[in-house]
């Protein structure tokens, strides 16, 4: 009876570790994103006699694409509650909503971005577009790799069930998402609202 | 002792809500993404005050996603992650700031235009580049003001003779994008392109091409104006 007490305060122990390692990686990442930021709060303006950003934006779909990512990392804390009961199918059930969401907000951002591309806005036009691409870019390519990370663990869960090891890894991810959703929040205030300003 | 393969409530774990936490963030980060939008598209606010109140949105949104999402408040203490979160915002705050300010008196102090327009009034020459471009050797004439208040600029037209200038002054909270000749089909007048005028700033033309010849706000259309100049 101790000794089971001992593990479980041991695991708990290495699970705040863990968790607390990876919130360390989390703001480092912050910290890119505000660089990213600040170079495109710099260079916005920069069109070199292009048309402004706000010319070319669709504030539709821009906020199509926040309510999308807002409402994946409502369900991804669904599944930790999901997680926390035990029950597996429930898991698969709103981790898949959120996998699908993700993928739906990656699809409305290439169709942006292959539009701008299409209408010859490409990175290269100007220092308005190189810094736009970079930033909204940067934060596609943390979405695909969470997508890519959520789709193998959701494939692990439904073979293996949830053991601790996987439920470690959900709750990294589940962080991992709703980071993205607030980095998002700022993209969408100061990449697509500011512009209207 | 039966044991469950869920955590037990031996020790709060961090990072762990409740339904009602999930619910209560889901629905108030969703106000406050709506908000500011409704705010932008329908233009109620202008200017500064509209920009204060989207980052003021965006900052109290980033609030309610730490509290009801990553749930920060409550883990045991010390509290690590809050405050290597405090810590990260704060350089965030330097390096983002610091960036955008000095930039900006950088950007100000060493416009192309700045440059230009030093070298021209040193060598007394007035328009740089252009079709027709002229210079004024006896030096330039009368000022005309045209101001742009309420989408309307007054006076709406402007005669004027060669080597006087035009101001252009905004006078709107808004940034306007003043182009020359009609809507969708901009022309360049003495060789100066359109561009865009922040508000309260002002735009100093020397009318060195002649003939009559429209402007108008890119951006607002129906704001248009022209001027006139004869020999």
């Amino acid at each position: 009876m101790v000794k089971e007490h001992e593990t479980e305060n041991h695991e708990a122990q290495a699970d705040d570790r863990v968790a607390f390692g990876f919130w360390v990686y989390l703001m480092t990442d912050l910290l890119m994103f505000a660089v990213l930021f600040a170079t495109f709060a710099v260079l916005r303006g920069n069109t070199f006699g292009g048309p402004a950003l706000r010319e070319l934006f669709s504030l539709p779909l821009a906020l199509t694409e926040t309510l999308i990512l807002l409402t994946s990392s409502f369900t991804a804390g669904l599944g930790m509650l999901a997680v926390r009961r035990g029950s597996k199918n429930q898991v698969l059930t709103w981790f898949g909503i959120t996998f699908l969401l993700g993928l739906a907000f990656l699809g409305f951002e290439l169709k942006e971005f292959a539009e701008f591309i299409h209408e010859g806005h490409t990175w290269q036009s100007s220092a308005s577009l190189s810094s736009f691409f970079t930033l909204v870019g940067t934060h596609g390519l943390h979405i695909t790799s969470g997508l890519l990370w959520m789709g193998t663990t959701l494939v692990f869960i439904w073979k293996r069930g949830l053991n601790s090891h996987l439920v470690r890894k959900l709750t990294l991810l589940s962080l991992f998402w709703h980071f993205l959703d607030i980095v998002w929040i700022f993209i969408f205030t100061v990449v697509y609202l500011m512009a209207y300003v | 002792m039966n044991k469950t393969p869920h955590p037990t409530n031996t020790s709060p774990k961090p990072h762990h809500g409740t339904l009602t936490s999930y619910v209560t963030g889901f629905v108030l980060s969703l106000v406050f993404t709506l908000i500011p939008y409704y705010l932008v598209v329908n233009k109620s606010l202008r200017g500064d005050a509209l920009l204060a109140t989207i980052i003021g949105f965006a900052i109290v949104q980033l609030v309610i996603q730490v509290v009801f999402f990553l749930h920060l408040g409550r883990e045991k203490k010390p509290r690590w992650n809050l405050l290597f979160l405090i810590s990260t915002v704060s350089l965030i705050v330097l390096v983002v700031g610091a960036s955008i300010w000095i930039m900006r008196h950088l950007h100000y102090n060493m416009m192309p235009g700045d440059v230009t327009n030093k070298v021209a009034n040193d060598e007394a020459v007035h328009q740089v580049s252009g079709l027709q471009a002229g210079t004024c050797p006896g030096g330039t004439g009368t000022i005309y003001k045209v101001e742009l208040k309420n989408d309307v600029a007054s006076p709406r037209h402007t005669n004027a003779h060669l080597c006087d200038i035009l101001i252009i002054m905004n006078l709107d909270d808004t940034t306007r994008d003043i182009e020359f000749g009609v809507h969708a089909k901009h022309e360049t007048y003495a060789g100066e392109f359109g561009g865009a005028l922040r508000p309260h700033y002002s735009r100093m033309i020397t009318l060195t091409e002649l003939g009559t010849h429209k402007f108008h706000d890119h951006l607002e259309d129906k704001m248009t104006g022209d001027f006139t100049v004869t020999p």
